[in-house]
């Protein structure tokens, strides 16, 4: 007979007597473990008891009761003899039991609407958080290590690079170099060693990876006027990558939960949950507040590079206006008349620049570029 | 599993025999040595949100380790990180003990361990953290203390006044309230000792003879602060 409460009396142990009780309807049978035979059977007729709820958590059937010149108590815990003691009492040995645990009852259910209400307002906030403002998703960037979202970018970068026809030499990447320099030099505490690689293609386009890859596209620079038109977009995309966009986007994409975690502490999780999602970083498109970011910090750079930032807004007005098929770039930067006002705005606020102008000669960097 | 007490006093350390097979649960960071053929698992015992959420409330170390016997009988010395004593109890099925957090060494596998959180006025005035530890099943428990541990046995309606930083653990049997130890609020709040613990029988109370946080204080005035 497995024991299934403890019994308490001066003669017994402090922690109890492991004791094995039965319900019947005259009254509660109890044997002790340390003495198997009581002189009457151990029969406790429910008139002699006396029942109270106790414990830590008020969850266990106290009965007391005299026996040999000696109090005695006993502690049930057990949910299915609790259930067939109130159910076989009689109801004024009892009542008093079920008024105590209505009451408990009543203080229970009101702290777990206590809780269920904090619990709300705690998700509550994390979801307007989430939606409503970008706090959560900037906290959980900031977490990220720069040597992480490097490894990201480059995983990506190579991979894309072995499909595509590289420019490796030539005037082309002469000059795209030149204005890389030129900006990047202009950058204050820069973590991230840029990588700007020309590739041929005739998609008018040019993009960054999170950790500081860029592609330019050959057709981008055969529809650009001049190199400041060239500069501007490299401007803006290396924006996107110094604000961490990419960063910020994939981290909307994996969701509220990965973000807490993140936030919490477990930045491991990051490349392998961008995996299990399958984020496709070339197909990340960033957000309409992300595109002016990168636009006013793109023309501040250029700025600072004492390149001409009309370059850039030229560019982008010239092509959304003569568009006929459709342009790449357009469709990943759509080019608003609001968009093309505040860049224009943004220009106009900033103080006189003295220009300095590139060492390349435009129409023959063109050129090298015509003949394949 | 049996295990036996070393150099009973401030300094102890328990050894634990195992039986090839046998596992113990462990504080993680408790091993100090063990024979080659004990492997030990970090188990995040509770599933992952409730260690989750015992490292976020509690501050707890993540794991408890789990501690086998994988290639054979082996044996494994385990000590807490605090001076203090250690006691091994063994848990007949029936008694539940609460813990709390810093208190627990040691279990066999049959003990089972669960984080409880306590209501808010205890939690909060407790001084215990808002997460104990539950502890039930059968089989030996190894709990530590700093300093000496003290055990107070209270017959059924007995009461006792304990203040809450010096708890270790104690039977589900009992109950407590907290009180102020000192009258008035300010006072509560300005000595070092504002709240008590009124337990109330039946079941036992183990105690240590050293307040963790009082010792902190103490040791801090000799720290030089360095600007
Ligand atoms: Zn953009």
């Amino acid at each position: 007979m497995t024991p299934n409460a403890l019994c308490f009396g001066s003669q017994f142990p402090v922690t109890g007597s492991p004791c094995h009780v039965e319900i019947t309807p005259s009254g509660m049978r109890v044997r002790l473990e340390s003495q198997p035979s009581e002189p009457d059977d151990g029969l406790i007729p429910f008139s002699n008891l006396s029942v109270s709820s106790g414990g830590l958590h008020h969850d266990q059937l106290v009965v007391q009761w005299s026996a040999d010149s000696d109090r005695r108590t006993l502690f049930l815990k057990d949910p299915e003899i609790i259930r067939s003691f109130r159910e076989t009492a009689p109801k004024d040995l009892t009542g008093e039991l079920e008024e105590a645990a209505s009451k408990v009852r009543k203080i229970r259910r009101r702290r777990r609407m206590a809780w269920i209400a904090a619990g709300s307002l705690v998700a509550a906030l994390a979801l307007f958080m989430w939606f409503g403002s970008n706090v959560l998703v900037d906290l959980a960037v900031s977490r990220i290590p720069i040597e992480w979202e490097k490894k990201l970018g480059e995983a990506a970068y190579r991979d894309f690079l072995a499909q595509q026809t590289v420019v490796k030499e030539g005037q082309a990447v002469a000059a795209v170099s030149e204005m890389t320099r030129r900006l990047t030099e202009r950058i204050s505490d820069d973590p991230y060693e840029f990588q700007v690689t020309v590739v041929r293609s005739d998609v008018v386009n040019a993009f960054a990876l999170p950790g500081g890859y860029v592609v330019v596209f050959t057709g981008l620079m055969k529809k650009a006027e001049n190199g400041e038109e060239v500069a501007g977009v490299l401007s803006h995309e290396l924006n996107h990558v110094l604000q961490r966009h990419g960063l910020e986007r994939i981290v909307k994409q994996l969701g509220l939960v990965a973000a807490l975690s993140i936030v919490l502490g477990d930045q491991q999780g990051l490349i392998g949950l961008t995996k299990q999602v399958g984020v496709e970083l070339l197909t990340l498109r960033f957000g309409r507040e992300q595109e002016t970011e990168a636009d006013v910090t793109g023309v501040q750079l250029l700025h600072r590079a004492n390149i001409d930032s009309h370059g850039m807004i030229r560019f982008f007005e010239r092509l959304s206006e003569q568009q006929k098929e459709p342009i790449e770039i357009l469709s990943t930067h759509p080019m608003s008349a609001a968009r093309a006002a505040r860049l224009k705005a943004e220009v106009a606020a900033l103080p006189k620049q003295t220009l300095e102008p590139f060492t390349f000669d435009w129409k023959a960097v063109q050129d090298s570029l015509a003949g394949s | 599993m049996k295990s036996e007490v070393l150099y009973p006093g401030a300094f102890p350390m328990v050894r634990v025999e195992l039986e090839a097979g046998e596992n113990i649960k462990a504080e993680s960071g408790a091993m100090v040595a063990s024979s080659p053929t004990i492997d030990i698992e970090s188990k995040m015992e509770g599933g992952f949100l409730g260690a989750l959420s015992r490292k976020l409330l509690t501050g707890e170390k993540f794991f408890f380790q789990t501690l086998k016997a994988a290639r054979g009988p082996g044996e494994v010395l385990l000590a807490p990180t605090v001076p203090g004593e250690i006691v091994i109890m063994e848990l007949d099925g029936l008694n539940e003990y609460m813990v709390q957090k810093d208190g627990f060494l040691a279990g066999a596998d049959t003990v089972k361990i669960e984080s409880q959180m306590q209501s808010l006025s205890r939690g909060l005035l407790g001084g215990e953290g808002f997460f104990i530890l539950k502890i039930s099943g059968k089989g030996p428990l190894i709990l530590n203390s700093f300093g000496a541990i003290h055990k107070i046995e209270l017959r059924p309606d007995q009461e006792y006044i304990v203040d809450n930083s010096h708890l270790v653990a104690w039977s589900a049997t009992t109950s407590y309230h907290i009180e102020r130890a000192a009258s008035g609020w300010v006072a509560s709040f300005t000595s070092g000792e504002g709240f008590v613990c009124r337990f109330h029988g039946p079941g036992v109370v183990y105690i240590q003879s050293r307040n963790p946080g009082g010792f902190g204080n103490w040791i801090r005035q000799f720290i030089p602060v360095s600007e």
